[in-house]
């Protein structure tokens, strides 16, 4: 049979390879800095681009979609033409996806900070961006299912299907969460509102994590440790088993991130069961990975990177049991809102996707620039100094999570709450936050000496550009179905492969969302719930742009240790002019839901202007800027105008009068501040969000336990 | 094989940490001042020592003697795991699956694998029945309803044996050492608006002889209690126990006469006690 002569490209794996790098070491500062400021809060140093909120957001988007992102493409353009025998579809299309993600990362580190942001967890870059990545997607997705059209291996390998899984389902979650209406060019409202909203974005932002930082990991794990162990993949038929159930089951889950919310009880059930189910199918994963080692063990304790390879895949077996027991109920009633999800998405991330990479990396870079590794003592202190930094990173989050919980939970004899001053229950987990800065700043210590260590292997080694091949051309190949099984047949067909990954996908999502939108029962309308003013909507605005929502929850769940403290729980028909929803997921503030008349407008002033003059002791950052900025009322026409298309009832030509609205309501707050003798201005930003904290929760407030004389 | 044995052991001491500390917690209604710090030390005194062990684990090469397993055991494991061995893996290599030189073995599917997964989907179902078909378990509104009625019961308890004070029953106390506790909240909670010494910032003057709902201990204690929350006073009750709001309103009475630094101007009726 005549051999085909074919080259893979290098660079592009090279490019990919060198911007996880660099994103890496971003992402992983900007956490430490946050990290840092939840007991330094100056460290925002009155500066509005540092401040938490604002960076908290670009912490997780550089690590997931920068680092795990490029490492993720470094894999696949490495991997896939190799399993194919057959160069990349198109050059172009790679330079096109190179640099394209690259301007996408550039322009979310710029946008963010400035709190140009959706306020959509992991979903925050505004409208146009979107829409490029929307289109990079696309351009990936052509080169990668070209690639394997035009492929001299008659089978696509089960690394490849789960790189066709996350093409698809990421494309379809992208998507569908980001339905947004342009206010202007960096403005938008989500179309859904309320628990609708919450429900589509806690499908997108869980299986952000199942289908961005777990799929395509697990393709790269079926082709980097059965390579650097040099041993066969332990099961194919479990591969097979674990594949379709774990992206069947996973859509499915995304409820859980909304239990005890006014998420319908149904949607919450399905979120629970679904979770415990993909117990084994997460472990599949693990297993087939943690066996194919058998016989390899003995080089496990040699080789800096099984070693980073073993610990990656028992971080993942460890994290994707921790996640079905975190979604039971009872669990969650404690978990939720508290430090334990950080350390829970740590021992994720930390482990399973750093650990895995650094593996690559240290297996990868010796290959691509045809030489050994540096250092491979430099690799194992590597490995022991990160491993050091994921257990103080973790332990301590558990910790606090769980003290932190329980004190917001207890009663004192008398039935009234023992820890009434949430600032008291913030301040007992300080050490705990002390610790967690402490391994996080080890495991950046490790990713440093793991750059010095791949630099000074570049530097001895020497770059092969273009890497030649040859391989026989793919003849057809007849009647394969008698010959194997049903699934073996699917694997020569990577088109029928792709369709039937996204209807599997779909099913879940389709389940869960036609019910919740369709159905009026699962959202109870209130009829005294209104629209936002011009100035509350303005006001919300700003709490979007300072993210608010990173430490402060907006749901207050159906627990008598909740409604002591917060007021009335919360219900469904409350957000119903909510675009988008405010819930929130991390408490490390209290909940705002009925902040509303609770404090006069000169507390919310003061603490403002800086939190230590009314709580002493309070973690929270100064925000002196609010206080100086002038509200920008050019774009509320714009503001009431979209929002009336997406279904908030105001009425026709309210939009000509809004800002006088506006104006009105804004004097009289400016005025009650000066009547308590401060000296504020009607036209500043403070003023709006003080009318929006102030309107928070009040449409169903029950005041019957305040004296009102 | 060590490694995975010393790894195995860190997620045991990991999972002891947590059971340990749910126990803990939930048997103590009150941490001590420096609680915390100690469990900081202990929490690196832990690590540093897992970690210890590990490394010396990892640079000690032994040489594992082979034991002959038991019979029983053997026979046990191969039931659960159905694992090819691998001297036999031969017979399970799939011949025709070499991609990039990675080959497939196609061990069978672990029992306990299977069992695992079974286990998990008959939970599911029996959960779905339980909470929405057979009604059998307490949705979260019914759950909170049943949580609220027991704690009014126990609420009614307290208050037929006269464990609480209210508005009705509050007396005014004298005793230096009350005062001073009433001192510390009023530090904590009051100043920030009555100004330290009382003589009033954004909320009013309480030193003078003017009261804008009432002097007297039950008036000043029923303000702190319930709040006027559409003049900017905070209501207290569930911040703090009657006991304290005794003891601060109080000390606010005790203030009455004393020359603030900066007073503002009286507000309200002169109050006279009857």
């Amino acid at each position: 049979m005549e051999l085909e002569r074919f080259s893979y490209d290098n660079r592009i794996v090279r490019n990919f390879a060198f911007a996880t790098l660099l994103w890496g070491m971003v992402g992983m500062i900007v956490g430490l800095l946050i990290a840092l400021q939840l007991f330094i809060p100056e460290l925002n140093f009155s500066i509005p681009f540092l401040t938490f909120g604002r960076i908290r957001p670009l912490h997780t988007n550089a690590v997931i979609f920068a680092f795990v992102g490029n490492a993720i493409f470094m894999g696949v353009y490495h991997s896939l033409p190799r399993l194919l025998k057959t160069p990349m579809f198109s050059k172009m299309l790679s330079n096109i996806h190179f640099w394209g993600w690259q301007l996408i990362i550039v322009a979310a580190a710029i946008t963010l900070p400035l709190g140009i942001t959706t306020s959509k967890e992991y979903a925050e870059l505004e409208w146009p961006i979107d829409i490029a990545i929307t289109l990079v997607w696309v351009a990936f997705g052509i080169n990668m299912i070209g690639t394997i059209i035009k492929r001299r291996e008659s089978h696509i390998y089960v690394a490849i299907w789960f790189y066709i899984a996350t093409w698809v389902t990421v494309a379809v979650l992208h998507i569908v969460n980001s339905f947004e209406i342009p206010v202007t060019f960096l403005k938008s409202y989500s179309l859904y509102a309320g628990v609708q909203d919450a429900l589509v974005q806690w499908w997108y932002g869980h299986n952000a994590v199942a289908f961005f930082l777990t799929t395509p990991y697990l393709g790269l794990m079926y082709y980097y440790l059965p390579k650097a162990a040099n041993r066969p993949v332990y099961s194919y038929r479990l591969s097979i088993l674990h594949f379709w159930t774990l992206i069947f089951l996973y859509i499915w889950a995304g409820p859980h991130h909304l239990l005890y919310s006014a998420l319908p009880d149904w949607a919450q059930s399905l979120g629970t069961v679904f979770s415990v189910m993909l117990i084994a199918p997460s472990w599949g994963g693990m297993v087939n990975g943690l066996l194919t080692l058998r016989g390899a063990w003995d080089r496990v304790r040699q080789d800096p990177v099984l070693k980073f390879m073993v610990v990656a895949v028992t971080a993942y077996g460890m994290a994707t049991f921790e996640g079905p027991t975190l979604s039971l109920k009872n669990v969650n009633a404690i978990a939720h809102f508290t430090d334990w999800i950080i350390a829970h998405v740590h021992v994720g991330a930390l482990g399973w996707n750093g650990f895995l990479t650094f593996g690559i990396l240290y297996w990868l870079v010796p290959k691509l620039w045809k030489t050994d590794l540096y250092s491979k003592k430099m690799a194992n202190v590597h490995f022991w100094i990160g491993f050091l930094g994921i257990v103080f990173y973790a332990l301590p989050m558990w910790f606090s999570g769980i003290t932190q919980a329980l004190m917001w939970k207890q009663f004192n004899e008398f039935g009234i709450l023992q820890y009434p001053n949430f600032l008291e229950t913030v301040l007992q987990i300080v050490p705990m936050y002390i610790i967690r800065a402490f391994g996080g700043s080890l495991y950046i210590i490790g990713f440093i000496l793991m750059l010095y260590n791949l630099i000074k292997t570049m530097k001895q080694g020497s770059f092969i550009n273009e890497e030649v091949s040859e391989a026989p051309p793919l003849h057809n190949f007849r009647d394969p179905f008698k010959k194997g099984t049903r699934h073996r047949w699917l694997e020569g067909k990577p088109i029928y492969f792709t369709i039937l990954a996204l209807v599997v996908i779909l099913i879940g999502g389709i389940v869960e969302f036609v019910p919740t939108f369709l159905i009026k029962s699962n959202i109870p309308t209130i009829a005294s719930v209104k629209p936002y003013t011009p100035l509350e909507l303005q006001g919300r605005d700003i709490y979007i742009r300072e993210a608010c929502n990173s430490c402060h929850s907006q749901l207050v769940r159906p627990f008598r240790s909740e409604t002591e403290r917060y007021g009335e729980y919360s219900k469904a028909g409350e957000y119903v002019y909510d675009h988008p929803f405010l819930w929130g997921s991390k408490r490390s503030g209290p909940d705002l839901h009925r902040v509303g008349g609770k404090y006069p407008n000169s507390w919310h002033y003061l603490h403002m202007e800086n939190p230590r003059q009314i709580s002493p002791g309070s973690t929270m950052p100064p925000y002196p800027w609010l206080l100086v900025n002038d509200l920008n009322t050019t774009t509320t026409e714009a503001k009431i105008n979209a929002l009336r298309k997406i279904g908030v009832p105001y009425p026709d030509g309210f939009e000509k009068v809004a800002n006088a609205e506006l104006v009105k309501q804004a004097d009289q707050i400016a005025l009650d501040l000066q009547k308590n003798g401060i000296p504020a201005e009607p036209q500043k930003e403070i003023i709006a969000l003080i009318a929006y904290l102030q309107r928070l929760g009040t449409d169903i407030k029950a005041n019957k336990e305040t004296v009102s004389k | 094989m060590k490694r995975i044995i010393s790894l195995f052991t860190i997620k045991v001491i990991t999972a002891f940490l947590l059971f340990s500390q749910i126990l803990m917690a939930a048997g103590e209604a009150d941490y001590p001042e420096n609680y915390y710090d100690k469990v900081a030390l202990f929490l690196i005194f832990v690590i540093i020592i897992g970690f210890l062990s590990l490394v010396y684990f990892e640079s000690k090469i032994k040489v594992v003697k082979e034991k002959q397993p038991s019979v029983f055991w053997a026979k046990f494991k191969y039931y659960l795991t159905k694992s090819t061995p691998i001297e036999k893996e031969q017979e399970v290599l799939l011949a025709d699956h070499n991609y990039d030189g990675i080959k497939e073995l196609d061990n069978r599917i672990p029992p306990w694998f299977s069992g695992l997964f079974y286990a998990t989907i008959l939970f599911s179902i029996w959960y779905m029945l339980h909470y929405h078909v057979l009604g059998t378990g307490d949705l979260q509104e019914a759950e909170y309803a049943q949580e609220v009625r027991i704690a009014e019961i126990q609420r009614a308890e307290l208050m037929r044996s006269g464990a609480m004070i209210n508005e009705e029953t509050v007396t005014l106390l004298t005793e230096p050492a009350l005062l001073e506790s009433g001192k510390q909240i009023f530090i904590t909670n009051c100043a920030a608006c009555h100004a330290a010494d009382g003589g009033g910032l954004v909320g009013p003057n309480l030193t003078d002889d003017y009261w804008i709902h009432g002097g007297g201990i039950k008036n000043v204690f029923k303000v702190v209690k319930y709040g006027v929350v559409n003049k900017g006073m905070i209501a207290w009750q569930n911040q703090l126990n009657p006991k304290q709001m005794q003891e601060v309103s109080s000390y606010v009475l005790s203030l009455h006469g004393t020359t603030p630094a900066n007073p503002k101007a009286p507000e309200g009726t002169i109050w006279k006690e009857e």
